[in-house]
């Protein structure tokens, strides 16, 4: 009972998070969604204690399922790893707000045709206008 | 013996992108990450035929029991799409060879061998758990190659696509795990028809089937797709197109036949959502400015069509005829409207302009491309378009009529948004981006670039060519769809081959239910 109210916390946690403007928050959100799922993978198995599930010292009766466990390891370190890259995300362009992407309509209001010299990455000013170039990635 | 060699082709990648990532030459990773693709597509024939005789080949990874062990399996249509994936994602590195990203980037070989990794274990895996650590691999680097390729939108779509996909990645792990508890195997031999005899694995593994419909990019929750995709480079676009939606939607096939035996009576939910999902994209795909965003939001209506095509017949062999053909012609429009970007600089309509008279040779691609799309002969698309109508009349249910109906409106849509593409790029006279060149500036507007060189459309043309020989030769493929087709209706050989007989299926071998 208490997996299922903490997955329940855990899960309106996240949701709440993840509506957030901040790309900071949003990882945050997916953090405690992902926990949510990774008990939900724990409680597959049974969640009471039982013993290693090691062939010499435990017989099947009273082993853990280690499966579970097994997905959950692996989960864990997908999750980091992600969650690395979308803090990485977050920090390289100045501003972590997620409402600032624009349409694929758009355009930057200069610069269309430029053919590029070497400018940096698109960058994003706080207020979602942007200027930048696209001729570099465009470039051969 | 062949059984030992599949995990190789999800390990051979990896092992490769490990080289491509150590070795100081780049032209180390640029062969490979052609010649991988290429390999795996020669792989996927040999598989093709090897199938004639033993229909389902199962590796048990690790050498432990069958129904404990992860299974690779391969059968007709898992050597179907590696054929299908291999050719497209091989023409797609080569177009991107061509348009310089091996040279921006030096991890673009890696991310790209890894992207091809992924993509083939998640094809050829026969374990749920095991389908979604593939669709990570696979995921993993497309985040860091859209993050670093494309235009300016890049890093703006790049979180779209991360956090979208990975929100949909757990909400498939957490579907596995209610698959676990239900079912007490993820195993999809052993979970064989589970899903139309027990109501709870039905629920669990339709939230495996929501997240891979997400994944796919279907209505309503398609919209990171035809936000992300226009973002990055053309080739990538196409790299994307043909690894990540069909990979879902294979997925959703293989789980479709197996576990819920294609019963029409679960599938109401996906063909509503398939029949909007082909209207929203084709009516979607009428409006931007941008070629390749229309592309991408085609590509949403092609995703209505496969499923519509999975759930309303009998049989899925519509649905797979579609999504090779599918597979094929968006990447040939994607990389032939990438050719003209490369060069001009621009996609838009109105500002890329004037194709018919000074790009005449990529224009008549672009017609064939053009009426693959939308159904017309001689290409692919007449025969796909075939295939999904018959099956869906077959049954001759209402529901096949709605699907008819909505499948050929959203041709006709779908041909009224590429007319307006063609009128855009490829005439002269009209600008409907806004612009409207007069005579004199015209040459002001475009300014003067070097024409097309004849390389660049290597890539695209090929692809249409496979398009016109599906249309000649569909003789040489129907039986071997049909063999695919027959595998996945009738799974019995598939659960024999991955768990060595039905009197393997004992709670000590799958996992008891806990």
């Amino acid at each position: 009972m208490i997996l299922a109210i903490m997955i329940g916390v855990l899960t309106g946690g996240g949701v709440y998070l993840m509506m957030q403007r901040g790309m900071v928050r949003v990882v945050f959100g997916l953090g405690l969604f992902s926990h949510a799922v990774n008990l939900i993978l724990l409680t597959t198995g049974v969640s009471a204690w039982r013993t290693e599930p090691l062939m010499d010292s435990a017989t099947p009766a009273e082993a853990a399922d280690p499966l579970p466990q097994a997905f959950v390891l692996t989960a864990i370190v997908i999750t980091l790893a992600v969650t690395v890259f979308m803090l990485s995300l977050a920090v390289v362009s100045n501003d972590d707000d997620t409402h600032a992407i624009p349409d694929p309509g758009d355009r930057p209001t200069a610069q269309e045709n430029d053919t590029g010299d070497g400018a940096d990455p698109a960058a994003k000013s706080a207020t979602g206008t942007t200027a930048t170039t696209t001729g570099q990635e465009r470039d051969a | 013996m062949t059984a030992l060699l599949l995990p190789l082709l999800a390990a051979v990648p990896v092992m490769a992108a490990a080289i491509a990532a150590m070795a100081p030459w780049r032209i180390v990773g640029r062969l490979l990450a052609l010649a991988v693709p290429t390999v795996t597509a020669i792989s996927g024939l040999g598989l093709l035929v090897h199938h004639h005789t033993e229909p389902v080949v199962a590796a048990q990874v690790g050498a432990f029991i069958p129904g404990v062990a992860i299974p690779i399996v391969s059968d007709s249509f898992t050597a179907l799409m590696l054929v299908a994936t291999g050719v497209v994602a091989a023409l797609a590195i080569l177009f991107c060879d061509l348009t310089g990203e091996f040279a921006r980037s030096r991890y673009f070989a890696p991310l790209v061998l890894l992207l091809l990794a992924g993509a083939n274990g998640a094809l050829l895996t026969g374990d749920l758990f095991n389908l979604f650590v593939f669709v990570e691999v696979m995921l993993l680097p497309s985040y860091a190659l859209i993050a670093m390729t494309g235009g300016w939108r890049r890093l703006g779509v790049g979180r779209l696509f991360v956090v979208v996909n990975l929100l949909t990645s757990t909400v498939l792990l957490a579907g596995v795990g209610f698959v676990y508890a239900t079912a007490g195997a993820v195993n999809l031999a052993a979970l064989a028809g589970a899903a139309s005899e027990d109501g709870r694995v039905a629920a669990a593994l339709g939230i495996v089937v929501m997240a891979l419909c997400i994944k796919a990019g279907a209505v309503p929750v398609h919209g990171w797709l035809p936000r992300a995709y226009p973002g990055t480079s053309a080739g990538v676009m196409a790299l994307f197109s043909a690894l990540h939606t069909k990979v879902a939607l294979y997925a959703v096939i293989r789980i479709w036949a197996t576990a819920f035996d294609l019963d029409p009576a679960w599938g109401r939910v996906i063909l509503v959502v398939a029949l909007i999902t082909i209207l929203w994209g084709a009516i979607a795909s009428a409006a931007p400015f941008d070629a390749r965003e229309i592309l991408a939001w085609q590509m949403v209506s092609g995703v209505g069509v496969i499923l519509a095509a999975l759930v309303v017949a009998s049989a899925p062999g519509g649905a797979i005829v579609y999504m090779i053909h599918h597979m094929v012609t968006i990447g040939a429009l994607i990389m032939l409207v990438g050719a003209a970007e490369h060069i001009y600089r621009s996609d838009r309509l109105g500002t890329l302009t004037d194709l018919w008279h000074r790009e005449r040779p990529l224009a008549v691609l672009l017609v064939l491309a053009i009426a693959a799309l939308v159904g017309l002969p001689p290409t692919s698309g007449l025969i796909g378009k075939l295939e999904v109508l018959s099956a869906a009349v077959e049954p001759g249910t209402v529901w096949g009529i709605a699907t008819v109906v909505v499948v050929l409106l959203g041709s006709l849509i779908g041909l009224v948004a590429m007319l307006r593409l063609w009128r855009g790029i490829a005439w002269r006279d009209v600008a409907p981006g806004g612009e409207s060149p007069g005579k004199s500036d015209d040459d002001e507007t475009i300014g003067p670039h070097p024409r097309i060189p004849a390389r660049l459309l290597v890539p695209g043309g090929a692809l249409v060519a496979v398009s016109v020989a599906l249309f000649l030769g569909y003789g040489v493929v129907a039986p071997e769809v049909d063999r695919a087709v027959g595998g996945l209706v009738d799974t019995a050989a598939y659960v024999q081959a991955v768990l060595g007989g039905p009197e393997a299926l004992t709670s000590t071998t799958v996992g008891g239910v806990s």
